[in-house]
C-alpha cells in the first residue's frame, strides 16, 4: 500500500514538473552534438609477407600484446571448389572430421583437451578454403600446437566418427532446409554458379555420398599439405618465436604436389530469370533473393561496390528498406550484400515480402538497382552517410578476438592486402559519387539478375501471373516445372527436366 | 528488439570519488584494466576505463530497477519501461535513438533483468558525446505519451504470448520460481502477468519512471578509446545538472536455506515430454563461498566434460533429452537451477537419481587437481571473454560495482576463483547441495 501511494505521488510530480523542466533545458540539449574528428589510424598489426618453412608452410603472426588468448588460424586450400564434381560436400565432410579423432586421441579426448586449455576449436568451410580456428588461453599455446599437429600428422577417420559426422551434417542441413532464407540463398547460388566449382558449396542432403574412411583419407592426403596451407598466429608472440614453435611440431608434415584447381572465372547469368522454390508450409510470407555474379572485382571497384551496396540496401536507412518497407509496405525487411570470393563477386538482395506483393516487390527491387546506374545515381549526401556508417562500423567488427582473427584470416585467404585492413579507412574515404556510378554502370546495369522466390507454391501461383515465365523447384532444388504465359496471357506449366538442369549439382 | 537476459546484481553503498589504481600484480589481465570511479553530486556513479586498441567506445547505463521493484498487481512495469526508454525524449524524436546510433555505424542493446535494467551502445570513439546526449536526455526528459505507452504495452503482451506459445514449459518455470523464492518480488515473472500488464496505466509508468530512473539510481560506465579529461567534461555537461531522484529502498534479506526437501508436481505442461526443475538455495552473491560455487558450476554443467552433462547426455546412455541450468544471481540472493527434459517418466526419475549420485560422488571422491584445473581453465576462458570487448568490459564493470558496492576487490577476483581447491568443492557440495536444501518440481504432461 505504501508503495502504491509513493508511486502515485511520484507520477503526479512528473506531470506537474514536466512542462517546467522542458522549458528549463540548457540550449546544448536541443540538438545532437557534432562529431569529433575521426581517428585516422586503425593501428592494426600489419599483414606482412609470411615466413615460409622448409616444407612450404606459410607462417604469419599478428602481434596483439594485450590479448589474453592465442589464436591459431590454419587456412587450407581445401574448400568445396576442390570437392570432386560428382561428390559435392566431400570437402566439408573431411573438414568436419578433423577434430573427431587422431591415432592416439578419441573425439571425446580432444574435446577434453580443448576445454582444459581454456580453448575453442572450430572448423569452417567455404567455397575456397577451410579455416581451422583454435583459440586458447595465452599460456597454453604449446599444447595447442601439439594437438593441432596431431590432427594434421596423425588423423584417424573411423567408421564410427564418419557415421557421427554424417548424422550431424544431415541433421544440420535438415534444420536449415526448414529456413526459407537458407533454401532461397542456396538456390540462388546454384543458379548463379551453374557449372562453376562454387556450385558444389550449395549441397543438399540427398547429394551426400556414403564416403568410406579410404575416400576421406585420400582427399585429406591430396589437399592437407603444408605447401597448401597458411598458419596465422595471433597474440603476444614474435614471428621468430612463432616460427620456431611451429617448426618444432610441424616440420615432419610432408609436402606434396597439389592437384591443380585453376581459378575458373565465373560467368554472369545470360539473362534475367525468375524461379520459385516451393515451400508448402510458408504461406504467411515469402523470401526473395535477387542477385547477380561477376568476375572478382579489383580492390578499387570493391570499395565502390561496398559504398554502392550501403546506399542500396546495407542499412536501415538504405533505399531498399525505405522503399519496400517504409513507403510501399511490401516487405518486412529488404537488404543487399556484396560477397567477394577468389574467382567471383556477388551482389544480392534479400527481402521478406508479403505473398500478395511479391511481384511488385520484385519490380521495385529491379527498379532500385537500375536507378543507381541510370536515373537516380547515389548523391553525395547518400554517399557520405554510407561512408560514415562503414568507417564507424569497421572497427566494431574487430573488437572480439574471434572476429579479429577471422577477418584477418579471410583477407589473407582471399588474397587481399592492407587495403582491406589498415588501409580500409583511406580506401572508403576515396570513394565518391563518380566511382559509385561507374561501379553501378559496370557491375549492375549490364548484368542480368536471377530472382529466387521461396514460398508456398499453391498460394503464390495466382500472384505470380504477371510474370512472363518462371521455373519451379522443390525445397531440395529439384526442377519441377516451368510456368509460361501464352499469347492470351494464360499460364501453363510444363514439367520434366529442362535440358540445362538435367545435371544435378555435382553430377557429371 | 533489445536482448533480454539475466545478470548479476547488487547495489552500491555511497562512495566518495576515488581514482582506483590497478590492483596488485596478479598476472591476470583484469588486474591491469585502468579504472576511474567517482560520483556526481546528484548521485550518479561514473566508471571510466580506457583502452586505446581500437577507435571504439562503449557506454552502459545501468538502472537499479527490475521486476523485483514491481508491487503486486503492477507486474510488467519494468519490461514496459525498458521499451518506453526507446520511445523518445524531449529532444530525441520517437524511436530515433536507434537511428542516431545506427547511422554512425554503432550498435546498441538493452538488458532487462529481475533487479537491473542496462542500456548500452558501442560507437566509433569520435561519437561519445552523441551517446551521452542520448542517454542524458532519456534519463531526465523521457516523454511517456499515451501512444508510446500503448505501443510498449502491446509489445510486451505480444512478447508474453509468444513466450508462452513458444515454450511449453514456461508456466512450469514460473511455478518453480514461486517455490524457490519465498517472496512475491522475486517469484513473479520478469515480464509480468498478462492481466497485470493490461491493467497498467500511463500514470503507473510515469510514476515508476520518476521513482527509479534518476541519476542516483544509476551507474554510467564508459570504456574504450576516449580522452578521460574530455569524457569527464562531457559527463559533467550532460549529467551534472540532472536533478537527483528518490533514493532506492534498502536491500532485501538474503534467502534462507531450505531445511527440508520440497517435492511437488506441476500438471499443466503443454509439452508431450516430462521434465523436472531441481533447485538449491545458495548464499548471497557477496559470500566468500561464491568463488567455489562458481567453479562448481563448471564442474557440474559447463562444457561437454562437465559431470552432469556427461552423465545425463552421454550419447551411449543418454537418459535426458535436454539439460540446462546454472547459478541465478540477484541482488542479495542466489539459487542453483537445473532443468531436465526426459523422454519419459521413468527416465526423468533416473535423471534425478543420477543427479544426486553425481553430487554424492563429488563428496565421496574429491576431484583431482588435474580435473579441477580443466574446469578452472574453462572458467578462465569465459572470464577473459567477458573482458574482450569494450562493451563486455562496460557490462562487467557495472556488474562488478553493483554486485560488490565498490572496487576494493577489483583485479583480485580471478585469483580467488583459480585458488579454489578440491577440498573447497567437497565442502560446498556438502553445505548447499544436499537433498534437504533441494526443491524439485516435476512437470507432468497433460
Amino acid at each position: 500500500m505504501k508503495i502504491r501511494t509513493a508511486l502515485s505521488i511520484g507520477g503526479l510530480a512528473v506531470l506537474i514538473a514536466a512542462p517546467v523542466l522542458s522549458a528549463q533545458q540548457e540550449r546544448f540539449r536541443k540538438t545532437p552534438p557534432p562529431p569529433e574528428p575521426l581517428q585516422q589510424e586503425l593501428g592494426l598489426p600489419a599483414l606482412s609477407a609470411p615466413t615460409v618453412l622448409s616444407n612450404g608452410l606459410r607462417v604469419s603472426v599478428a602481434y596483439r600484446e594485450s590479448a589474453p588468448f592465442m589464436g591459431l588460424e590454419l587456412l587450407v586450400n581445401a574448400g568445396e571448389n576442390v570437392s570432386p564434381d560428382a561428390e559435392p560436400g566431400l570437402a566439408t565432410f573431411v573438414a568436419s572430421l578433423l577434430s573427431r579423432g587422431t591415432q592416439t586421441r578419441s573425439a571425446t579426448e580432444i574435446e577434453e583437451i580443448v576445454e582444459s586449455l581454456g580453448g575453442t576449436l572450430f572448423v569452417t568451410v567455404n567455397q575456397d578454403y577451410v579455416r581451422i580456428s583454435f583459440h586458447v588461453l595465452q599460456e597454453n599455446l604449446d599444447p595447442a600446437l601439439d594437438l593441432l599437429a596431431q590432427m594434421l600428422l596423425q588423423p584417424q577417420f573411423s567408421e564410427r566418427e564418419i557415421a557421427n559426422v554424417r548424422r550431424i551434417i544431415t541433421y544440420d542441413l535438415q534444420e536449415k532446409e526448414s529456413n526459407p532464407e537458407f533454401v532461397a540463398k542456396r538456390q540462388l547460388y546454384r543458379l548463379l554458379f551453374k557449372g562453376h566449382p562454387y556450385e558444389k558449396f550449395a549441397v543438399s542432403r540427398d547429394l551426400l555420398r556414403n564416403w568410406t574412411p579410404r575416400d576421406i583419407q585420400d582427399f585429406f592426403d591430396r589437399y592437407y599439405r603444408p605447401n597448401n596451407a597458411h598458419l596465422i598466429i595471433t597474440g603476444n608472440l614474435s614471428l621468430s618465436q612463432a616460427t620456431r614453435k611451429i617448426s618444432h611440431v610441424l616440420n615432419t608434415w610432408p609436402a606434396r604436389e597439389i592437384p591443380g584447381s585453376p581459378q575458373k572465372p565465373v560467368r554472369p547469368p545470360d539473362k534475367d530469370r525468375v524461379c520459385l522454390v516451393d515451400l508448402p508450409q510458408s504461406s504467411d510470407a515469402c523470401i526473395l533473393f535477387v542477385g547477380t555474379a561477376f568476375p572478382r572485382p579489383d580492390p578499387a571497384d570493391r570499395f565502390a561496390l561496398t559504398v554502392l551496396n550501403q546506399v542500396l540496401g546495407g542499412s536501415l536507412s538504405s533505399r531498399l528498406l525505405m522503399n519496400l518497407r517504409e513507403s510501399k509496405e511490401f516487405a518486412n525487411y529488404a537488404f543487399s550484400e556484396v560477397d567477394v570470393f577468389r574467382s567471383a563477386g556477388l551482389l544480392f538482395i534479400r527481402a521478406r515480402v508479403l505473398p500478395d506483393k511479391v511481384v511488385p516487390a520484385l519490380q521495385e527491387i529491379q527498379k532500385e538497382v537500375r536507378a543507381l546506374a541510370t536515373t537516380r545515381p547515389a548523391v553525395p549526401t547518400e554517399i557520405e552517410l554510407a561512408k560514415t556508417y562503414l568507417l564507424g562500423n569497421f572497427p566494431l567488427g574487430l573488437e572480439r578476438f574471434d572476429q579479429f582473427t577471422a577477418r584477418m584470416a579471410d583477407i589473407i585467404a582471399l588474397g587481399g592486402g592492407e587495403e582491406l585492413w589498415n588501409g580500409y579507412y583511406g580506401q572508403v574515404m576515396l570513394v565518391d559519387a563518380d566511382r559509385v556510378l561507374d561501379a553501378a554502370q559496370r557491375y549492375l546495369l549490364p548484368l542480368p539478375f536471377v530472382a529466387v522466390i521461396a514460398g508456398d507454391r499453391a498460394s503464390l501461383t495466382g500472384r505470380l501471373a504477371a510474370l512472363e515465365a518462371y521455373d519451379i523447384y522443390d525445397s531440395k532444388g529439384q526442377f519441377l516445372a516451368t510456368s509460361t504465359k501464352d499469347k492470351k496471357g494464360a499460364l501453363h506449366e510444363a514439367g520434366g527436366m529442362r535440358p540445362e538442369f538435367q545435371r544435378r549439382p555435382g553430377q557429371k | 528488439m533489445p536482448f533480454k537476459g539475466r545478470w548479476t546484481w547488487g547495489w552500491a553503498a555511497a562512495l566518495t570519488s576515488v581514482l582506483l589504481l590497478p590492483a596488485p600484480a596478479s598476472g591476470q589481465k583484469s588486474g591491469s584494466l585502468p579504472l576511474t570511479h567517482y560520483r556526481l553530486k546528484n548521485g550518479l556513479n561514473v566508471i571510466l576505463s580506457e583502452d586505446f586498441t581500437l577507435p571504439v567506445v562503449s557506454v552502459a547505463v545501468a538502472y537499479d530497477v527490475g521486476s523485483v521493484h514491481e508491487p503486486q498487481g503492477k507486474t510488467g512495469m519494468a519490461a514496459v519501461m525498458e521499451n518506453l526508454m526507446f520511445s523518445g525524449s524531449a529532444n530525441v524524436p520517437p524511436r530515433q535513438h536507434f537511428n542516431y546510433i545506427n547511422r554512425v555505424g554503432g550498435t546498441f542493446n538493452a538488458l532487462l533483468m529481475e533487479d537491473r535494467t542496462v542500456f548500452y551502445q558501442t560507437v566509433p570513439s569520435n561519437r561519445l558525446s552523441l551517446v551521452l546526449w542520448l542517454e542524458s536526455d532519456r534519463m531526465r526528459f523521457l516523454e511517456i505519451g499515451s501512444r508510446a505507452f500503448e505501443d510498449a504495452r502491446a509489445a510486451i503482451l505480444e512478447d508474453l504470448r509468444d513466450r508462452r506459445a513458444g515454450d511449453p514449459y514456461y508456466d512450469g518455470a514460473r511455478a518453480f520460481d514461486q517455490l524457490l523464492y519465498s517472496d512475491f518480488a522475486h517469484s513473479h515473472s520478469l515480464y509480468g502477468s498478462e492481466e497485470d500488464v493490461r491493467g497498467l496505466t500511463l500514470d503507473d509508468l510515469r510514476a515508476f519512471y520518476a521513482a527509479r530512473y534518476g541519476p542516483n539510481n544509476a551507474v554510467l560506465c564508459i570504456t574504450g578509446n576516449f580522452d578521460k579529461l574530455k569524457a569527464r567534461e562531457l559527463i559533467s555537461q550532460y549529467f551534472e545538472t540532472l536533478p537527483r531522484g528518490r533514493d532506492a529502498a534498502p536491500a532485501a534479506e538474503p534467502l534462507a536455506l531450505a531445511r527440508k526437501q520440497v517435492v511437488t508436481t506441476f500438471a499443466g505442461s503443454a509439452s508431450s515430454a516430462p521434465a523436472f526443475h531441481l533447485g538449491f538455495r545458495l548464499p548471497a552473491p557477496r559470500s566468500v563461498d561464491f568463488y567455489t560455487l562458481t567453479i562448481l558450476d563448471y564442474v557440474l554443467l559447463r562444457g561437454r566434460s562437465s559431470r552432469i552433462t556427461r552423465r545425463l547426455l552421454n550419447p551411449d546412455a543418454k537418459i535426458a533429452y535436454q539439460l540446462s541450468g546454472g547459478i541465478e544471481k540477484r541482488r542479495d540472493r542466489s539459487v542453483y537451477k537445473i532443468f531436465v527434459i526426459a523422454n519419459n517418466e521413468a527416465m526423468a526419475e533416473r535423471c534425478q537419481s543420477a543427479l544426486f549420485a553425481e553430487l554424492d560422488r563429488l563428496k565421496s571422491s574429491p576431484l583431482s587437481e588435474e580435473a579441477l584445473g580443466r574446469y578452472k581453465a574453462m572458467f578462465k576462458q569465459d572470464f577473459m571473454g567477458r573482458l574482450s570487448t569494450t562493451v563486455d568490459r562496460a557490462l562487467y564493470l557495472t556488474d562488478f560495482f553493483l554486485s560488490l558496492g565498490d572496487f576494493q576487490e577489483f583485479g583480485l577476483e580471478l585469483d580467488k576463483y583459480l585458488s579454489v581447491t578440491p577440498a573447497d568443492i567437497v565442502g560446498i557440495v556438502a553445505r548447499y547441495f544436499s537433498p534437504e536444501n533441494s526443491i524439485i518440481l516435476n512437470v507432468r504432461t497433460k
